[in-house]
């Protein structure tokens, strides 16, 4: 029998597009530093650090040896993952899995991302897959615009649809005193103003390149139930992979291929007695770069049927105070650090479920909610967490 | 309010090529052979699902069998599913710079049933349509690139 597994503590840097004032390492102490404060623990108290981060991003060299002093990992286990924008999310598992496995008492997960360093898109387009359509990429831009346009298609979703997720994420964001882009907008008028970047996306149809980093501590149950008294429980996960260019896009335009996430999520649901999911889970915070990703999400995640992702937003049901909130922290569209924003999607769940978010702590009670990841197209992450188990 | 005052920040810029010899390996290196020497699209086919497998490889995912030698080759005329253009200049590594003019990227569903994503020669946005027909226009010169043997691909009427 596996051990019980319990977040005990969450922290993160703010985030910005440029932080010239901290080197990388300085960077990721901050977030240390902060959900060591938040479980009232010391480095001492942590066995095993697991990081996450694309390192291509930012152009370095094994960053795990660099910052093993302020990650904590010197003369420690613990390992760096890499699985594009779902690096955090692999991290937060491997910790996971090793403090279920009973080889470790606790473990540090960091997920983090100095954007400032270079040009993420870049670094899509030139890294990836060199000998097969290279120059044909447009980084994630690219392919999130194309799959915009046929969900607008498909789905008889609008722009105005698209503004109205921006408009409630930035509400959110504006709450959250740790989200990167809080521009105050007020109407679904004002983003349609927005320039495109690429024909459908508009400027504030995407998240910015954001450089931050994020934290969280678990604990096997015996030692969980003495650090804290909210202890936030990681009662499932799941992975599934894709390879990336079979569709040479993310999603399918045509219904020929299968969902990662749709495979992910349904096995996840129903090996945890999960039958109607926006009954069953309280909240989401999910892995959305683009407003339009969000409406889809909802449909691959089974929040709703097929094209009606829109009607989601259109009858509030995923505000703060909706009956279904989804990334009430303002969300990736508001907030980007990549290796960072899946570890901040698991933190914003736990600050929710213990009922620490603050401003933007959702109206309904959070006992479960579900936090996901996203990594390439098609490499798909989920954890489950509940207040009880 | 009191203004903070300005750090000073070191920047170190460095421009380095990219000294990497990719190897295409030889199911890939197939089909670059083949595009090269007569302009031609090939891929193999799972000996159980007889799906087509794209790009071609050793191995089928689905049914995690070894692929073998059941080479198909492609008509280079598809439908455009989708697309996009650039409208606000992007960082673009194998030119330097920033580049805004460029043809519309595409995912282009070729009539063996394949995916493939490209340019489209069409650079009016009026004219762009899901659902149009299209067909690669080769490159002359310079072979041997793969799929960057196929310059773009053209609007050909239905």
């Amino acid at each position: 029998m596996a051990n019980r597994v319990a977040i005990v503590g969450v922290g993160q840097t703010y985030h910005k597009s440029k932080r010239p004032d901290v080197s990388q390492p300085e960077m990721v102490n901050e977030a240390v530093r902060a959900a060591l404060a938040d479980a009232q623990l010391s480095m001492k108290d942590i066995e095993s650090v697991f990081v996450g981060n694309m390192e291509t991003f930012e152009g370095i060299y094994l960053p795990d040896h660099g910052l093993a002093d302020e990650a904590g990992l010197f003369m420690k286990p613990g390992f760096k993952v890499a699985t594009g924008g779902s690096s955090g999310g692999s991290a937060v598992v491997e910790g996971s899995n090793f403090v279920a496995s009973g080889l470790f008492r606790t473990a540090l997960v960091i997920g983090f991302e100095k954007q400032d360093a270079g040009d993420t898109t870049g670094a899509i387009s030139a890294a990836t897959t060199p000998v097969w359509g290279k120059g044909m990429a447009r980084g994630a831009l690219g392919e999130f615009a194309k799959q915009a346009s046929t969900y607008m298609k498909q789905s008889g979703a609008t722009e105005e649809h698209a503004a109205m997720v921006r408009l409630k994420a930035d509400r959110g964001a504006c709450r959250n005193p740790y989200a990167h882009l809080r521009l105050g907008l007020e109407s679904v008028e004002e983003i349609l103003k927005s320039g495109y970047l690429m024909w459908p996306l508009r400027l504030l149809d995407f998240c910015p390149q954001s450089s931050g980093a994020c934290a969280v501590i678990l604990a096997a149950e015996e030692e969980a139930r003495k650090i804290t008294n909210k202890p936030v429980w990681i009662a499932d996960h799941i992975t599934v992979h894709q390879e990336p260019f079979r569709a040479g896009t993310f999603g399918d335009p045509t219904g020929l291929e299968t969902y990662s996430e749709d495979v992910a999520a349904t096995k996840l649901y129903k090996r945890n007695g999960i039958s109607n999911p926006r009954k069953d889970i309280d909240m989401a915070e999910t892995y959305e770069p683009s407003n339009w990703q969000e409406m889809m999400l909802y449909e691959y995640y089974h929040f709703c049927e097929k094209n009606e992702g829109w009607k989601l937003i259109e009858k509030g049901i995923t505000e703060i105070e909706g009956e279904f909130p989804v990334n009430p922290s303002g969300g990736v569209i508001a907030t980007n650090p990549i290796g960072a924003t899946p570890v901040i999607r698991v933190a914003e769940c736990a600050l929710q479920i213990r009922g620490d978010a603050g401003e933007h702590q959702v109206t309904r009670d959070v006992k479960t909610a579900v936090a996901t990841a996203l990594g390439g197209p098609n490499w798909t992450v989920m954890v489950l967490l509940r207040r009880f188990l | 309010m009191v203004k903070e005052p300005s750090q000073e920040h070191i920047k170190i810029p460095i421009a380095m090529s990219r000294p990497y010899r990719w190897a295409t390996g030889r199911y890939l290196g197939k089909l670059y052979k083949e595009a090269r020497d007569n302009k031609k699209l090939v891929t193999n086919r799972c000996p159980k699902c007889k799906e087509l497998l794209w790009p071609p490889r050793p191995v089928c995912g689905r049914c995690k069998v070894e692929a073998g030698e059941d080479w198909v080759e492609m008509s280079d005329k598809g439908t455009v599913i989708q697309y996009t253009y650039l409208v606000y200049p992007l960082w673009d590594p194998h030119v330097g710079d920033r580049v805004a003019e460029d043809y519309p990227n595409a995912t282009i569903l070729l009539d063996g049933g394949v995916y493939l994503v490209h340019k489209l020669e069409e650079k009016d946005p009026e004219k762009l349509k899901a659902g149009m027909r299209v067909q690669a226009v080769w490159k002359e010169e310079e072979r041997g690139q793969g799929l960057n043997d196929i310059l773009y691909f053209g609007t050909i009427e239905q």
